[in-house]
């Protein structure tokens, strides 16, 4: 199969004979994604690893604070065919719990303890989903949570250092106009070789 | 003032004698400065051409080593995130005295552009003694060669004590690295 769009029919209509999708969304040619319900994710993940899907690029989460949801994502990548499958299903945000998907694809182990790392989500089934993986002793809520604020963190865990004077740009668009004008006037001068205009 | 057989001969102290053998070293030390470039951010890719044929380190006696103990300058090139902090300080605790710190970059200096990160300190400073900061970012590989020569000055002239600030003043810095990192030690689960 070398049309990108039949593979990408293929695969829709492969993932529709297996579950039932929320809602789809084609990326461009070559990605492809789908949202479906939590419960139906380790059966479509072990369909897709059997037909050619067999590599796990990635696995990670998304916040949505508004909808008081996070969205799991899982990659797929095939060898033969050049299409991308994203896996997507939404947890619930105040008790985020999926169940793993390392009997599937074993080299989730550490996908799933940078997920619980960075957002806090529990994946049950993986013996060592809370132990710390790049962060290291970790003293806050999850990281790359929305309402989580880096800049507070950093002014309260480290120094920073103190000027005598604010050199900070308060007015972004404004601060060397005068500098550029002058130097418009001076590169006219030169262009005339000195003479006024 | 040389001594000859109808002048008495000087007597130095034992601190004069130190002083002056500590010049001697030092004469040696700065024409031969071994860099352990501890390559933590993107600075790093200004090390290239600082070393290679177009500025050519070696000129100044400089060149790479790839362990600490042997090395007398920690090149911290960029930004360094917690993680490599604990790293940093083994490191620079392993070195053999005198060492010298030598910063790139903005970042070490007040953050950069990842001031508000949350996985990246604002000031090196307050964790080991730096004796030189090349500003920039990145600093350009003259600025670079700058600073390496601003540090063999300093040697010359007995300014660049990082080393001996970090004995003297040992419980604040290592008050900082507590009150940032939780603790220095690095658990591994890979290498225990």
């Amino acid at each position: 199969m070398t049309n990108s769009i039949n593979n990408i029919e293929f695969v829709n209509e492969l993932v529709a004979k297996t579950t039932k999708i929320l809602k789809q969304e084609v990326i461009d040619n070559q990605q492809v994604a789908y949202e479906i319900n939590t419960c139906d994710v380790h059966h479509l993940l072990s369909v897709l690893k059997t037909s050619g899907w067999k590599q796990l690029s990635y696995l990670s989460a998304v916040d949505w604070p508004e909808e008081n949801k996070f969205e799991v994502v899982y990659i797929l990548f095939n060898w033969e065919q050049p299409v991308y499958i994203q896996v997507r299903t939404k947890i619930d945000r105040e008790n985020p719990v999926v169940d793993t998907i390392t009997t599937v694809f074993p080299g989730a182990k550490y996908y799933e303890r940078e997920a619980h790392e960075f957002f806090g989500i529990a994946f049950p089934g993986n013996p060592d989903y809370m132990k710390q993986l790049i962060l290291e002793g970790w003293d806050d809520i999850p990281p790359l949570r929305k309402d989580f604020d880096p800049s507070a963190y950093s002014a309260k865990k480290f120094p920073s250092r103190e000027y005598p004077q604010d050199y900070s740009v308060k007015d972004p668009e404004n601060h060397t106009r005068e500098k550029r004008e002058a130097r418009k006037v001076r590169g006219n001068a030169l262009r005339t070789g000195g003479k006024k205009q | 003032m040389l001594s000859t057989k109808f002048t008495p001969k000087t007597k130095l102290t034992k601190a004069e004698i130190d002083r002056k053998w500590w010049e001697v070293g030092d004469y040696f030390r700065r024409n031969s400065l071994w860099l352990l470039m501890y390559c933590t951010g993107c600075c790093a890719i200004e090390l290239p051409p600082s070393m290679t044929s177009a500025y050519d380190m070696e000129r100044l006696g400089m060149g790479p080593m790839a362990t600490p103990r042997q090395a007398d300058i920690l090149l911290v090139s960029g930004y360094l995130s917690l993680k490599t902090l604990r790293r940093l300080i083994y490191t620079y605790e392993q070195m053999s005295e005198p060492k010298y710190v030598v910063a790139l970059g903005s970042c070490p200096i007040n953050g950069g552009i990842y001031h508000d990160s949350h996985a990246v300190i604002n000031q090196l400073d307050q964790y080991v003694p730096v004796d030189v900061y090349v500003a920039g970012c990145m600093p350009n590989p003259e600025s670079v060669l700058n600073g390496f020569v601003d540090l063999m000055e300093g040697i010359k002239n007995k300014t660049m004590n990082g080393w001996k600030r970090y004995h003297e003043h040992y419980e604040w810095y290592k008050e900082n690295q507590k009150n940032s990192l939780g603790e220095v030690i690095v658990h591994d689960e890979f290498h225990q």
